[in-house]
């Protein structure tokens, strides 16, 4: 899996592609992590170029949940597509993490905060 | 058709050799797509908690995996001959918890279960047997026969 970032009205927009898998999961969570170490106002994770997801994968989002709210920003989840939200509806990940139809929603949601 | 039989060597790399394996299968029978996400999942769930398990003993530990269409659904059948361990055992995560109180342990099984029609656990010969069923809604009027073999 591939992920960059970008910056767009002090936060981070990390934009995730291809399949979050168990060999992918922990340097993804580390990205996440130092993302979230580094950002003015938090990070966005736009998931429209993720294919799949596992259980090991959402672990990373739980993490990048934690280490956000530990220091103060926000942290938020967009452009899920319908077998990526499934996995999120049926584990309740959408209690966990924000999730946003489309990135402009969710970076007007951590800059209002 | 005969089912699709592969075996690997209980370790995080068989994951990207029986993904490839279940992609040919979904290829070869011409299998709908939005049926596959459930088995990779199932695949990819099934495979850690033997690697997370396997590493306690010191002998190699293998995985079989069979893959068949029996008339109307997709099966799919995943051994191992770690410890015995029933996943569908424990009980269901609390899906409704925050961000402050939520684990993450018992969700991988929690969407297989969610996502299949079927599972069932057995332990014989040495090997635990998680067979997944998933049935398939008819796609066209010419393709309503429920044997495609």
């Amino acid at each position: 899996m591939q992920v960059s970032l970008e910056q767009e009205a002090g936060v981070t927009v990390a934009r995730a592609a291809g399949r979050l898998d168990f060999t992918a999961a922990e340097p993804f969570q580390k990205e996440l992590e130092s993302a979230i170490s580094a950002s003015d106002k938090g990070v966005v994770v736009d998931l429209a170029p993720l294919e799949y997801v596992s259980s090991a994968g959402l672990r990373a989002f739980l993490v990048g949940a934690k280490a956000a709210k530990a220091r103060g920003v926000g942290f938020a989840v967009c452009n899920l597509r319908p077998e990526v939200q499934e996995v999120f509806d049926l584990t309740g990940f959408g209690r966990v993490v924000s999730l946003h139809p489309d990135r402009a929603a969710a970076v007007a949601a951590l800059v209002g905060t | 058709m005969n089912p699709l039989r592969v075996s690997a060597a209980a370790e995080p790399a068989a994951l990207d050799t029986l993904q490839a394996a279940l992609g040919e299968f979904w290829a070869e029978r011409g299998l709908p797509a939005d049926a596959r996400y459930a088995f990779e999942l199932a695949l990819e769930e099934f495979l850690m908690n033997v690697v997370m398990h396997g590493q306690t003993v010191a002998a190699a530990k293998t995985i079989w995996l069979e893959l068949d269409t029996p008339p109307g659904a997709i099966q799919m059948v995943f051994e191992d001959d770690c410890a015995p361990f029933d996943p569908t055992g424990r009980d269901a995560p609390d899906t409704s918890l925050g961000v402050d109180e939520r684990g993450i342990g018992g969700l991988g099984i929690h969407l297989v279960r969610q996502m299949m029609d079927r599972v069932d656990y057995a332990h014989a010969s040495g090997r635990n047997r998680l067979t997944l069923t998933k049935h398939l809604a008819p796609a066209s009027p010419d393709r309503a026969s429920p044997d495609r073999d």
